[in-house]
């Protein structure tokens, strides 16, 4: 997927002004947000889950390099195939290759952020094969020709009606609006069919089990289920870093997984498969490719300062609880992910230079450090790659600043360290702020304060600051 | 293509190495345990599964209920099979799949499922798994009213129905139908995820892990319209647990 | 989630670190929080050289601005022993749990940075630990609501306890905010740097407010408190925003005995 992220403030501007979207969005709070609390709220060890899901995945890309092998020894073991794509470029054309070796018609795709790095559907498409989305978010994006929107929920900014536009053919404009159960009653109606004549199916990975070359997909919808289970060959698509050890540590990625994704205790599915069918099984896939892709994680796991970001287990959960991403929503960020975790990994995965918005556009309120189910500090990150958009600390192509920003921040060191010129600095400010005044607040400041002023009243500053009504006190003391 | 050795070395490099390591700590945040701890923690979780068998069974049925299982109780193997026979009718089945559950021929359904107007059979291929044969079970799935099982175990935390595929027991069983019907005996409910995954890791340890699972929450459910939660997307739109009484 | 060790003793004097903004903007939040402490018998010392902590620059990427000042921080206060109280849940977290990444390069200043960190508090903080939320139970009247301010709930762990401190003031009626622990849009430089998503936040923060009903909004952090101020006045509303120090000052003035409860 090629990204946009250089568009950023022209999307979230879009984002901001269109109120069906903003009330859509709403839901990721309501619904997914408070749905975690909860969760976690009636989760009696609810923290110590959390730090042992942080232990787990530290551990694993720790290790990564064992665990890449052991994984594949073991997938190799259960009869499947593992092919290693450097980039999505070559795991997309991997798949095509496959997909045109085995003379396959119809594929059904399952919910894969990693298949969205590749552009993977939309590639399929234009090589012949049907290619269908088979999550519903997923498949209403698709008819929509968009990408998803968040995380888990990749159609939270559509309403009814723009579903109704795109999956009942006979429905116009100003036509009662189906209600949702109507709506999915209409997909299941069409994609069965699709379900029953697939191939191949492409899904990824939730977990994948190094010791054992299982892989576990959570589902609610079933789509999972049937795609390890109807075509004659299931490719499973995952970003490196998607390990985790044991079986045993299924236990606890899926139940902090889930509840900070929806806050169920658990999908209604989880399905676990070891590789292709087993002689005995009455159906299931006759070959099983596994696709681990790197795509610039490389990148991240050489950064001591950004590593920590490949233990996200992709739930969704610091975009619910983020309320930047509940205003400009999923688009604006410009590539496949979105969100406090997408601010992080989208500018080193596609160039941080053109993704500079991204890491700036953050309250550093924390709240998504509070969410993350394995503790990933996200604004300790984001500040990172600030200071690496200011000052270009690691690698000068990526300094963004503007030579005036590097000039206000210098000019604000200076005044910074001496208390006289401090003092001075204020006392300037509020001489030269004070006629555009009233009642001590400015309707309209110079910049760089005009951007405070074109939404927000800006205080005026004090005509004596704190040290000189404190006077009578102590002075400084040894 | 980056072959393995290439794409591996590259990633030992990046973690500030020059050849890959075996973790040290290993036990410390993985569930590495040896064979005889797996097999032990396996055994610990089946006595406790048949000890606490009532207090599982109660509340199975209450997790199970609160995930989206219509629950029924069943007072002995009669009231079971009436249940079920009841489900035919209503809905108007002609077609009933089932596995080869020990805890569907315990409760006998045949006769009734037959007297409801329905045919009842199973999807084994006894040893026969040609590429024809699966596209027949598969066109046979799709077309059925309803799929009964049994449950290779259950989770009482969670409400969970949990099935290992194999011979006699079709992934599509429990799937591909509108409805679905799981057939609980007491003793084979889990206490919890914890549990399930001591005895996976003790199959695994043994050689004997299944091909595949899978875990059953209700029914098949979205939320991707509206956040609006509507049940029976791709899988069941209905789902019952009958669970059995202790004889 | 006080993780000072070094200070047990309940102090009976400590040194005021203002915050550049309460110092040059807010000076009156600086006078409150001295006489909050003084009420409770702790004296207050004042480094007439401070300035601040170096949180602006630092949080917009431009460390090497940051660190002279915050090196210039360290520099002064740990020349004073005893508490250092900061009417600022922001300031204080970039002391604590900041400045190891500012200084992540120069191990010894790392180190004098922890071991003032470590004498730093916030002062609802500070107040609720040493002497309970109940300490300054004055007087006053009115209708007020809490915004937690994001710094201080999620990088100091203050959380409900200047709520208590509210609820605890005869006379004053407290109403939850719908909401309180959500961001109100402020960020520092990001209000000025993205203002329409800064105030697209704070639109849904104000909607809150305008529906509790409360005439005044109380918040322990002086951006926060323009930030909401800022957005309430340019929609004409009346509704007050203030420094939770402001509050319990005014209680204690209004209160007939001027002999600390406990």
């Amino acid at each position: 997927m090629k990204p946009l992220t250089v568009n950023f403030r022209s999307k979230a501007a879009l984002t901001l002004a269109d109120a069906q979207i903003q009330q859509s969005i709403e839901h990721v709070y309501t619904g997914f947000f408070k749905g975690r609390l909860t969760a976690a709220g009636e989760t009696p060890d609810w923290e110590n889950l959390r730090t042992k899901g942080k232990a787990i995945k530290d551990h694993t890309i720790a290790n990564l390099d064992y665990y890449l092998g052991l994984l594949t020894d073991n997938v190799e073991k259960n009869g499947g195939s593992v092919f290693f794509a450097d980039d999505a470029e070559e795991a997309r054309q991997h798949i095509l290759d496959l997909a045109h070796k085995l003379k396959i018609k119809t594929v059904i795709k399952s919910k894969s952020m990693v298949s969205e790095e590749m552009g993977l559907a939309e590639a399929m498409t234009d090589e012949g094969f049907e290619t269908v989305e088979t999550d519903l978010g997923e498949y209403i994006i698709q008819l929509a020709n968009e990408t998803p929107y968040h995380l888990i929920a990749p159609a939270v900014h559509k309403s009814r009606a723009d579903v109704a536009r795109l999956l009942d053919d006979d429905y116009k404009d100003g036509d009662r609006v189906p209600d949702a159960t109507e709506l999915t009653m209409m997909a299941r109606e069409k994609l069965r069919g699709v379900f029953e004549r697939a191939d191949m199916s492409v899904t990824g990975v939730n977990f994948a089990v190094a010791e054992s070359g299982s892989i576990a997909l959570v589902t609610n919808e079933g789509n999972g289920r049937m795609s390890t289970t109807v075509p004659r060959v299931h490719v499973a698509v995952m970003g490196m870093e998607k390990i985790v050890p044991s079986i045993q540590d299924l236990s606890t990625m899926l139940r902090i997984l889930i509840r900070s994704a929806t806050g169920q205790r658990i999908s209604t599915y989880v399905t676990m498969v070891n590789g292709k069918r087993k002689p005995d099984e009455e159906e299931g896939p006759e070959e099983f490719h596994l696709v681990i892709m790197n795509n610039g994680r490389q990148k991240l796991l050489e950064d001591p300062q950004l590593r920590e970001s490949l233990n996200c287990i992709r739930c969704g959960a610091c975009l619910n609880a983020c309320p930047v991403y509940r205003k400009v929503g999923g688009h604006a960020y410009g590539w496949v992910y979105p969100g406090p975790i997408g601010a992080i990994v989208t500018p080193v995965l596609t160039g941080l230079k053109d993704a500079d918005n991204l890491p700036s556009a953050s309250s550093l309120c924390g709240a998504c450090h509070d969410a993350c189910p394995v503790k990933i500090n996200i604004p300790r990150m984001l500040l990172e790659l600030r200071y690496r958009t200011a000052e270009g600390s690691t690698d000068k192509v990526e300094r963004t600043s503007s030579a005036k920003e590097r000039g206000i921040w210098k000019a604000w060191r200076m005044g910074m360290m001496g208390r006289k010129r401090f003092d001075i600095g204020s006392r300037i400010a509020s001489i030269a702020l004070k006629p555009l005044s009233r009642n001590g607040w400015l309707k309209k400041a110079p910049p760089p304060l005009s951007g405070w002023t074109s939404t927000r009243d800006f205080p005026v500053i004090a005509a004596s600051s704190l040290k000189s009504r404190l006077k009578k006190r102590s002075g400084d003391l040894k | 293509m980056a072959d393995r050795a290439k794409f591996i070395a590259g990633v030992t490099a990046g973690l500030g190495r020059t050849e890959v390591l075996s973790p040290t700590s290993i036990t410390e945040t993985a569930g590495f345990e040896d064979a005889a701890t797996a097999k032990a923690n396996a055994v610990k979780a089946s006595i406790d599964a048949l000890e606490r068998s009532k207090d599982l069974a109660d509340q199975m049925a209450e997790e199970a209920a609160k995930a989206g299982w219509k629950v029924h109780r069943a007072s002995n193997s009669e009231d079971a099979v009436n249940y079920v026979a009841r489900i035919c009718i209503e809905k108007k089945a002609t077609s009933v799949l089932r596995s080869n559950h020990d805890a569907i021929d315990q409760i006998g359904v045949e006769a009734a499922i037959t007297n409801a107007g329905a045919t009842l059979e199973t999807t084994e291929h006894h040893g026969e798994n040609s590429q024809a044969q699966i596209e027949k079970s598969k066109s046979k799935a799709f077309s059925a009213d309803i799929g009964i099982t049994g449950v290779d175990y259950a989770i009482a935390e969670t409400g969970t129905v949990v099935l290992h595929p194999r011979s006699g027991l079709s992934r599509l069983v429990s799937l591909a139908p509108p409805t679905h019907i799981a057939v609980l005996r007491p003793g084979e409910v889990l206490d919890s995820l914890d549990e399930l995954f001591a005895m996976e890791r003790n199959d695994f340890m043994s050689g004997e892990l299944a091909g595949s699972m899978n875990l059953i929450s209700g029914p098949s459910k979205t939320a991707d319209i509206e956040g609006t939660t509507v049940t029976g997307i791709h899988g069941p739109l209905e789902v019952h647990l009958v669970i059995l009484a202790d004889e | 989630m006080l993780e000072n060790t070094t200070v047990i003793q309940r102090p009976d004097r400590v040194t005021l670190f203002a915050s550049c903004m309460v110092d040059q903007l807010a000076p009156n939040v600086g006078e409150n929080t001295v006489e909050v402490l003084e009420y409770l018998g702790v004296s207050v010392d004042f480094l007439n050289d401070q300035t601040c902590c170096g949180q602006p620059a630092f949080n917009s990427g431009f460390r090497s601005e940051a660190h002279p000042v915050a090196e210039r921080f360290i520099d002064l206060f740990e020349k004073v022993k005893g508490p250092i109280v900061v009417p600022s849940g922001s300031c204080a977290a970039m002391v604590r749990n900041y400045y190891g990444d500012l200084f992540r390069n120069d191990k010894e200043l790392a180190g004098r940075a922890k071991r003032v960190g470590d004498r730093l508090f916030e002062l609802t903080e500070f107040l609720s630990h040493f002497f309970g939320t109940d300490a300054i139970a004055g007087k006053s009247d009115g209708y007020a609501t809490y915004h937690k301010c994001c710094h201080l709930l999620r990088e100091i762990g203050v959380d409900e306890q200047p709520i208590e401190m509210l609820v605890n003031i005869e006379g004053l009626e407290f109403s939850p905010l719908e909401r309180a622990d959500v961001c109100c849009g402020f960020g520092g430089a990001f209000s000025v740097k993205m203002p329409d998503i800064s105030s697209a936040i704070l639109d849904e923060k104000l909607d809150f407010i305008e529906a509790n009903g409360s005439s005044t909004v109380v918040a322990a952090d002086t951006g926060c408190v323009y930030q909401m101020q800022g957005g309430l006045r340019r929609r004409g509303s009346d509704v007050q925003v203030v420094h939770i120090a402001q509050v319990l000052a005014e209680s204690i003035r209004n209160r007939s005995t001027s002999e600390p409860k406990r």
